[in-house]
């Protein structure tokens, strides 16, 4: 039981830094709410074993890291657009192009 | 003398309903569009909708160019450089030219429709990337419906609709021609609707979408678009249901509109 907690609750923090790095640092929340859980288990099972399990403090270390990278992210993250000299060059052949394509249009007005 | 009336009212009824008004020229809309992932809407793209006047030696023509662009976060990942443009008439918003240029995480496709409204028919114009990259393209002409138009054309004459004479439950059929292929987009009006917006509250029409024959949306009334009760009828809200998930589309500024 102790070592389900103990491997549960590792492997969830460790998945919730790796998801914070990511762009997907929103779902990052689901582990680290899992990895929180199974340290408070192991830690209510250490105090009634009077025993010490070092594990709960790198479950608890992972989960303030993966938590400040992805509140940090959340606040700082603008909703910034990459590079679009690429597409601004195309819009601008298109046009181009587009404009001798109408040259021998004839526009209805009844349609 | 009574089948010459009608005729006549009918005309002109179809002329002030082909008239174009809610879009000018030099209008700019930027939205959010943002996707489901795990039950976490993320923020993915930037959708732009803007018109412009184009001038040719003959005409005026009103250019609507939609682009969508992912966010820098996301380049690594998957990165969309969309661009859709249709040229349309400014008075009855007819339109002459479509293009269609995506490049989508290394999918590369262009497609160009010139329309000939005399006889039906468009010029078709594909051009896809081969895996040494390569251009190839491919020439059609394809017969189309009177009333049928590409999928921009067909979004700014939603526009144009006189929504307010609509009563909840009333639906209209829209011919559009997407890839080639004549489609059947169904929309039906819902009611009103006031909705929290980045633009302030508006006061909306609530439309359902499908699109008749095809699961590209899936679910019913899962695909809703919102369109501002007033003249410019902007469309301010959007969510949509596909088959790999469902998202949303929220506006973020509205600048350059008709009417003030």
């Amino acid at each position: 039981m102790k070592k389900t907690f103990i491997i549960l609750g590792f492997a969830t923090a460790l998945i919730s830094v790796v998801l914070a790095v990511t762009p997907l640092s929103n779902l990052a929340i689901f582990p680290i709410i899992i990895a929180v859980i199974c340290g408070l288990i192991l830690f209510y099972i250490s105090k009634k074993e009077a025993s010490k399990i070092k594990t709960i403090q790198y479950i608890f270390l992972l989960v303030i890291i993966a938590l400040s990278l992805t509140i940090y992210k959340s606040i700082v993250n603008t909703q910034e657009i990459g590079d679009i000299e690429q597409l601004e060059q195309r819009e601008e052949e298109n046009l181009e192009d587009s404009k001798e394509l109408l040259e021998d249009i004839e526009i209805d007005e009844n349609l | 003398m009574k089948y010459l009336l009608l005729s006549f009212t009918i005309l002109i009824n179809f002329s002030i309903l082909s008239q174009n008004n809610s879009i000018a020229a030099g209008e700019r809309l930027i939205f959010n569009a943002s996707y489901n992932i795990s039950g976490i809407l993320t923020d993915i793209a930037q959708v732009k909708m803007e018109t412009s006047e184009v001038r040719t030696s003959k005409n005026v023509l009103l250019r609507l160019k939609c682009t969508a662009t992912t966010f820098k976060k996301w380049d690594n990942f998957f990165k969309i450089r969309d661009l859709y443009e249709s040229y349309v008439s400014p008075k009855t918003l007819t339109p002459y030219l479509y293009k269609r240029d995506i490049s989508e995480g290394g999918y590369y496709k262009f497609m160009q429709y010139k329309y000939n409204h005399k006889q039906n028919i468009i010029q078709s114009l594909k051009k896809k990337k081969r895996k040494d990259g390569s251009i190839w393209d491919e020439n059609k002409s394809i017969k189309i419906g009177p009333s049928s138009k590409d999928l921009i054309a067909t979004l700014y004459h939603i526009r144009n609709l006189d929504i307010h004479k609509a009563s909840p439950g009333d639906q209209q059929d829209f011919k559009i021609i997407f890839d080639n292929k004549e489609q059947t987009i169904s929309l039906k009006y819902l009611g009103k609707e006031t909705i929290s917006t980045n633009i302030g509250s508006k006061s909306c029409y609530k439309l359902s979408v499908s699109i008749k024959g095809t699961d590209v949306l899936k679910g019913k009334n899962d695909n809703l678009l919102w369109l501002t009760a007033d003249q410019n009828k902007i469309p301010v809200y959007a969510k949509f249901k596909i088959p790999v998930g469902n998202g949303e589309l929220k506006i973020i500024s509205a600048s350059g509109l008709k009417y003030n």
